[in-house]
């Protein structure tokens, strides 16, 4: 991917951009808001990585910017402000997702990948396969070589969500915010439990796991 | 203390002067009007005692006749007092009287009149024989009697003007000591006051100077001071208070932060140490990167806490469906405590709404239910169960977290809502010990309050908020 990061702390972009590049991605960096913004309405980039407090220019001026002019790349907000009602500003203003500092870089790179629209389904697809399981969308039945599966409500919007992004790591917050609509950090292994309960439900019985765990980073559903 | 320039400027001083001037202005009137009202009486009484006189001796020189007048005057002349007394012929020519002369305007013209007089003095006479004369000043009324002689009726008023002055010199006197007597009485007021005042401005200059302790004298005597320095004292006991647990918060957070940083520290040295392998380095560090999560949990909580008791903004407040957010919580919780044995059971009212903020409530649901989870001891022979509930009651929405477990003794039940308090059972468990802190607060800024309650068995948490 082709990553634009817009952040003024020269440290922590160096470290980023050096962890990007050992995922795969090319990073330009911005240490400015005004060059920042020049640089994304210049350029076709795959994602923007924005620090909310920037200098010259605030980093969500450039998102509102950018969102009038009817770019749609999709944002990252970074911040250290992470208080409920930021996050809600941060979003409104155009932002697709939002991370609060200090992050876990696992994190981060999880949700730029999910974030990127290349190689996801669209939107309106409405059935998901991965590997001999097939999750229906609008009749809301899932099934595994041609074998029901009984889900509860939440453990299909789980699945659905996983599958949705399959071959891409998701992680726990991510799980909550976007199955649960929360963003606490809840201090029990509460999406461990509903993983593995989820898990036992579609792998059992079968010789190939799907849902898999990445160790120090989240889940990941791939045949 | 204070000087005496300091002194004059107090309030204390600058009332008292007033109330003195104020006597004083009063009293000059006060004795003003009295002499002149008793001098006004004496003239009048003097005026009619001359009216008086003069109608008798004409009584007596028209029934009588001119010896019987004379003889009159005569008699009054040579009484002693104030009486002044004049009879001439009708050309104005001295026949008889105590005066010696008498102008001859007023002689001839009757009427009132004032004048210099000389009076002869009975019984006192010089070496050559001539009478000794004594001046004096007199109001006089001069007539023509019906036989064609002039008389002239007076009295010396000397007497009343001496007994002005008296009054005037009384009046001084009065004047002189009210005054002295307010200074004085007014002096020992204001240094009352301004002891007192001043007691209570060394007491604050103690404790601004860092001794909290301190308080103000309050006497027996009752007063408005006494109110003022129970007052004072009641708001010293709260600061105290309040200090001091600002000050246990400081220690805590000093504490509870010092610890993870020490352990951190710890890590990251053991995996520099010479000779550790590349396993214990790659241990080392994940166990860093854990702690390191656990502080910023901390301080996301702390932070939280602190947003939730400074009050919400206004934009952050919304229609929230309370029981939507319990059943969701409740309903992501339930693998978790079925996994720790715990039957967690929902008694939700549907359909309760309120101005909240979802976020914060459904975090304060999270650490109640993960309290309740992370604390069961499983009693003997007793299904272990949580319930989760919301309900209206009157004009209150309560939502509810209640256990069977082995609850919290009455004394400790309002210490676990202190930040960092955690009770000796369960320091060994994960936790920064903020969790009913930040319950408490949210409770706060939704304008309720938290408590926790007998459950009997157990412990039932309520959050109480109004709806």
């Amino acid at each position: 991917m082709k990553i634009l990061l817009i952040e003024d702390d020269r440290e922590a972009a160096s470290y980023l951009i050096q962890a990007l590049d050992e995922a795969g991605h090319i990073t330009h960096h911005a240490t400015d808001g005004e060059t920042g913004y020049a640089m994304a309405s210049g350029m076709d980039y795959d994602i923007l990585i924005v620090d909310r407090m920037l200098p010259r220019r605030d980093g969500l001026s450039i998102v509102e910017s950018l969102r009038a002019e009817g770019d749609k790349t999709p944002v990252l907000i970074l911040s250290a402000l992470g208080e409920v009602d930021d996050r809600v500003t941060g979003l409104r203003a155009g932002g697709d997702d939002y991370l609060t500092k200090p992050y876990a870089f696992t994190e981060l790179l999880a949700r730029i990948e999910v974030l990127a629209r290349r190689s996801s389904p669209s939107e309106a697809a409405t059935t998901y396969e991965v590997g001999g399981l097939v999750l229906d969308r609008l009749s809301r039945k899932v099934e595994r070589d041609g074998e029901p599966i009984l889900l509860q409500p939440r453990e299909f919007r789980l699945l659905e969500y996983l599958m949705k992004n399959a071959g891409k790591v998701v992680t726990r917050t991510m799980l909550l915010e976007n199955v649960w609509d929360y963003h606490f950090d809840p201090q029990t292994n509460v999406i461990d439990v509903h993983m593995s309960r989820l898990r036992a439900k579609i792998d059992k019985g079968h010789a190939s796991p799907l849902l898999q765990t990445v160790r120090g980073a989240g889940y990941m559903i791939r045949d | 203390m204070r000087s005496l320039p300091q002194i004059l400027r107090t309030t204390t001083v600058r009332l008292t002067a007033t109330f003195i001037l104020i006597f004083v202005v009063f009293s000059v009137a006060l004795l003003t009007l009295i002499a002149w009202q008793s001098s006004y009486q004496i003239q009048q009484q003097q005026t009619a005692d001359i009216d008086r006189e003069v109608r008798q001796l004409e009584r007596i020189d028209r029934r009588q006749g001119i010896r019987a007048i004379a003889f009159a005057v005569q008699r009054l002349s040579s009484q002693p007092g104030p009486g002044i007394y004049f009879l001439g012929d009708p050309s104005g020519v001295y026949l008889l009287g105590n005066i010696a002369s008498v102008p001859a305007e007023i002689i001839l013209e009757p009427g009132v009149y004032s004048f210099d007089y000389e009076r002869f003095r009975p019984f006192d006479v010089t070496e050559e024989g001539e009478a000794k004369l004594r001046r004096g000043y007199a109001v006089v009324r001069s007539v023509q009697l019906p036989s064609g002689m002039r008389l002239v009726v007076g009295r010396d008023v000397v007497e009343r003007q001496g007994f002005t002055a008296i009054i005037i010199q009384a009046f001084l006197a009065g004047v002189i000591g009210i005054l002295l007597f307010s200074l004085v009485a007014g002096g020992i007021t204001a240094r009352r006051v301004l002891r007192r005042i001043d007691a209570i401005s060394a007491t604050s200059s103690k404790i601004m100077s860092g001794n909290l302790s301190e308080r103000v004298p309050v006497t027996r005597r009752n007063d408005e001071f006494d109110g003022l320095a129970t007052n004072l004292n009641a708001m010293l006991e709260r600061i105290e208070l309040l200090m001091q647990g600002l000050k246990e918060v400081t220690d805590n957070v000093a504490h509870d932060l010092k610890t993870p940083l020490t352990r951190l520290r710890n890590q990251a040295e053991s995996a520099l140490r010479a000779g550790a392998g590349d396993e214990d380095r790659r241990k080392a560090l994940e166990t860093t990167i854990a702690e390191s999560d656990k502080l910023i949990q901390t301080f996301n909580a702390l932070l939280m806490i602190a947003r939730a008791e400074a009050g919400a903004p206004s934009g952050t407040l919304a229609d929230v469906d309370i029981s939507a957010v319990v059943a969701d919580v409740a309903e992501l919780y339930m693998p978790v405590a079925e996994d720790a044995g715990i039957e967690l059971a929902t008694e939700v009212t549907e359909d309760v709404h309120l101005r909240a903020n979802r976020e914060l409530i459904g975090q304060a649901i999270v650490n109640l239910i993960e309290n309740a989870i992370k604390y069961y001891e499983p009693a003997e022979g007793k299904a272990a169960r949580i319930v989760v509930g919301v309900r209206r009651e009157d004009e209150r929405v309560l939502i509810e977290v209640a256990d069977n477990g082995p609850g919290i003794p009455p004394e400790d039940r309002t210490r676990v809502l202190e930040r960092f308090v955690r009770l000796e059972k369960s320091r060994t468990e994960p936790g920064s010990g903020l969790g009913l802190s930040l319950v408490d607060a949210v409770a706060h800024l939704h304008k309720g309050t938290f408590r926790i309650e007998d459950n009997d068995p157990g412990v039932r948490a309520v959050i109480d908020l109004p709806g």
